[in-house]
């Protein structure tokens, strides 16, 4: 009884903030609420839709950004350059986004690749990683626009989109009651009451922090620095390109025809530098990076910093710099097999920088809630997983709700929802402990370390089965 | 018995003797056929020595040079990837770093073992690092791009000459006049595989008059330590370390006091403290004001070692003069 007095003294001392917000809307009822329009809550959402098993599920998914025009519009008119959200996408998640889920994602914007070259920008070790079709190079917006069209095509009924619009607030049903419903206070005013809530909203996740999951995990006092850049020539051979400066790994990868992305992960200061730079300068700094040494970079960096080298001089110094170590090598023919293809311009918009650090949720689930994707996990994009692990998420947790329903289980239910997180966790936590320890072993110039890792590098590029493992474990077993 | 024994060794002796005989004649015989001097004429004769000279011997021998260099070309672990590279097989290596390595401390003054130790022990390490060391300054790119020799050739001694008394110049100009050298002194590089490194090798090499130069040390044995001790402090030159190291343990002890009191410790704190002398573009500054420039690379140059010999070999005699009276008296 005295519990029950409490309780109500409580309900009746915020009486006046609930009574305007169900004056302005009664919560309306819903299956499954997806916070997040990215690439895995659309995804989920075109997902649940599939599924023989969940598509009566009423499905609700709310996102901040104009997904209907902006996102939408990008399969019916695609812009003529690339963006420079571009991620990897492995075999297996192609495979569950296009056979099971159903998108169809615009293959003229998609460059397959064959392999990858990377090397380590202190010494000569080099991993050199060759299959058909070992990934896909993607615009985000791709998927996005993709899985959006498909939910179009599939015409539900019973799921609503609601763009442009923020969580204000999340709270349960019944103040005490973890198991009871969630309401979510909209920023239209609108409140929905949920049976599930899938929280895809990113690192900040409201949703995570809502349910009182603690995340763990660390800053790399890195940043990404990406953009879309034109090169010189086509290239012959489609692979990507990718080599490990002590100030974090600089990557160049193929999209169709002559162009490509960068990614480009570099100290805070150098990050800034490098968005704030000429475009020219920009451009032979990538162009220098995987053929010069670590000395020359740097001595470009605090030039540039100072101010004290004009383009000309830049160019001169690194064309001089570069033919030095082209004539270096055996044959002239070496230059196209050991160094990416040569950058001419930058798209100067598409430059921009991200932080990068590694997170990972205790849990994924609990009482009536899900986390999907970043808002569960973030790594460094080093092997290009993050995207990915997301995916992965989306189809496991596809599978422990349609099994779910099958046994006629409260899809809410932790019972449903233990089995995704089972499923994902090691996996997730394998991948991101890999990530970050091949991120600190690369980030020093020791040379003991150097030593070592160069030899680790050539001893699995020459050994055919423990790199046939790697890359399985990368883009999935062979097909 | 006994007589027995006793006849026996007579009959042996003369069998002996016999065979001995005509075992020395049959080896005299044989010998002269192999090495004697018709033998040797007959060579001659082949090899158009002797008369009826011939007119391809020069092209024949010339012939025979260039297989014998092909065949040696051949042997190499790699194609010579310089003008004057020998490459070398990792055991090669250690055996000539361990030959001069001993040949430089037995016969220091021998430049050719110093020179040979040098290479040997110019580690691939080392040779990145300062290549790092240059790569990261201006100047240090700049030689590296314009790879710039010293030779009597880039340096007049005759312009020299004619500099003004406080310039760097000048002050190199005096110094190999009194040490009585010349720029050209120096030996080329051909055991370091990579050309860059092989470079930076050599222009350490050429700039080593300069350290002299700018610090006033001469060549004589305390002097070349106490450069090398520099070099090893400030450029990091294995075989300067080892030089400075070693050394010493050869020199009589008042040397021995001198170094490790002044020299050693004035070079490594000025090699630690003052900036990479590497990279300095020497033959472009020489019109440079001298204690501008050392202002600038923060060297104090030490005791004018020849003066403190001087000094020393001044009181020794005073010494002597006062003992050799005293005990006349």
């Amino acid at each position: 009884m005295p519990l029950r007095l409490i309780s109500l003294a409580v309900v009746r001392a915020s009486r006046p903030f609930v009574r305007t917000l169900k004056t302005a809307a009664t919560p309306k009822l819903t299956d499954v609420l997806i916070i997040g329009g990215g690439p895995a809550g659309l995804t989920l959402a075109a997902a649940i839709k599939t599924s023989p098993y969940l598509s009566g599920l009423s499905t609700t998914l709310v996102d901040a950004s104009d997904l209907t025009n902006k996102v939408a519009s990008f399969y019916k008119s695609p812009p003529t350059h690339f963006t420079n959200r571009v991620i990897s996408l492995t075999p297996q998640s192609k495979k569950f986004l296009e056979q099971t889920v159903g998108v169809r994602l615009m293959e003229d914007r998609i460059q397959p690749f064959d392999g990858i070259y990377v090397t380590d920008g202190c010494s000569n070790g080099t991993l050199e990683m060759e299959r058909e079709s070992m990934g896909y190079m993607v615009e985000i917006s791709n998927i996005q626009s993709s899985a959006l069209n498909r939910i179009e095509e599939l015409k539900p009924s019973n799921l609503e989109i609601i763009d442009q619009t923020k969580v204000v607030s999340i709270e349960h049903s019944e103040t005490d009651n973890l198991n009871s419903w969630p309401i979510v206070h909209l920023s239209n005013g609108d409140s929905y009451k949920t049976r599930l809530l899938v929280g895809c909203d990113g690192f900040n996740s409201p949703v995570r922090k809502f349910s009182n999951i603690e995340s763990r995990g660390w800053l790399y006092n890195r940043f990404g620095v990406v953009a879309t850049m034109k090169l010189e020539y086509a290239p012959f051979k489609i692979r990507g390109w990718q080599r490990f400066l002590p100030t974090g790994p600089i990557a160049h990868l193929p999209m169709p025809g002559d162009s490509a992305t960068l990614v480009w992960s570099t100290t805070e200061p150098l990050s800034r530098l490098l968005v704030s730079l000429d475009s020219k300068q920009f451009t032979m700094l990538v162009n220098a990076a995987f053929v010069l040494e670590d000395a020359d970079m740097q001595y470009y960096y605090k030039e540039l910093e100072k101010g004290t080298i004009t383009t000309e001089e830049l160019f001169k110094d690194i064309s001089f710099r570069t033919e030095q170590v082209y004539s270096q090598l055996d044959s002239e023919s070496m230059i196209d097999e050991i160094y990416p293809p040569t950058v001419s311009s930058v798209e100067d918009a598409s430059r921009a920088r991200f932080p990068l650090k590694l997170s990972h949720a205790d849990s994924y689930v609990a009482e009536r809630i899900a986390l999907v994707g970043d808002a569960a996990h973030t790594t460094h994009p080093l092997a290009g997983q993050g995207l990915n692990m997301g995916q992965g998420d989306v189809e496991s947790l596809l599978r422990a709700l349609e099994n779910a329903s099958n046994r006629g289980l409260d899809i809410g239910s932790l019972l449903a929802l233990e089995p995704y997180w089972a499923d994902r966790f090691p996996t997730n936590n394998m991948l991101l402990g890999v990530v970050d320890k091949l991120h600190k072993l690369y980030s020093t110039d020791f040379g003991p370390v150097v030593a070592m890792r160069t030899l680790g590098l050539n001893v699995v590029n020459n050994l055919g089965p423990l790199k046939e493992m790697m890359m399985g474990k990368v883009s999935g077993p062979s097909s | 018995m006994l007589r027995l024994n006793l006849q026996k060794p007579v009959f042996h002796r003369q069998f002996n003797i016999q065979r001995r005989s005509f075992l020395t004649a049959a080896a005299l015989t044989l010998g002269s056929f192999i090495v004697g001097r018709d033998a040797r004429l007959a060579d001659a004769m082949d090899r158009g020595d002797l008369h009826n000279k011939n007119d391809d011997v020069q092209t024949l021998k010339k012939e025979e040079q260039e297989r014998r260099l092909k065949i040696l070309r051949d042997t190499r672990p790699m194609k010579p990837r310089y003008d004057g590279h020998v490459p070398l097989y990792p055991h090669e290596r250690v055996i000539l770093f361990v030959v001069s390595g001993l040949k430089s401390y037995f016969h220091p003054e021998d430049g050719d073992n110093i020179v040979q130790l040098g290479e040997a022990s110019a580690f691939t390490f080392f040779l990145n690092n300062l290549k790092e060391v240059m790569l990261s300054d201006k100047v240090g790119r700049q030689i590296l791009r314009e790879q710039p020799n010293i030779t009597s050739e880039s340096i007049h001694m005759d312009d020299l000459k004619e500099m003004a008394p406080n310039t760097l110049g000048y002050t190199y100009y005096k110094w190999l006049k009194k040490e009585g050298v010349s720029p050209d002194t120096r030996a080329p590089v051909s055991y370091i595989d990579d050309p860059i490194h092989a470079y930076i090798f050599k222009r350490y090499r050429q700039c080593h008059d300069f350290y002299h130069a700018i610090n006033d040390l001469p060549i004589i044995i305390e002097g070349e330590i106490a450069v090398k001790a520099l070099e090893a402090a400030n450029i990091g030159v294995p075989m300067a370390a080892l030089g400075a190291l070693l050394a010493p343990l050869r020199l009589k002890p008042v040397q021995r006091r001198r170094l490790y009191d002044i020299y050693l410790p004035w070079a490594v704190k000025t090699g630690l403290s003052c900036k990479p002398l590497i990279n300095v573009y020497w033959e472009k500054i020489l019109d440079k004001d001298v204690e501008e420039l050392r202002k600038e690379l923060g060297i104090t140059p030490p005791p004018d070692l020849r003066a403190v010999r001087k000094e020393r070999a001044k009181q020794r005699q005073q010494f002597k003069l006062k003992y050799e009276s005293y005990e006349k008296s």
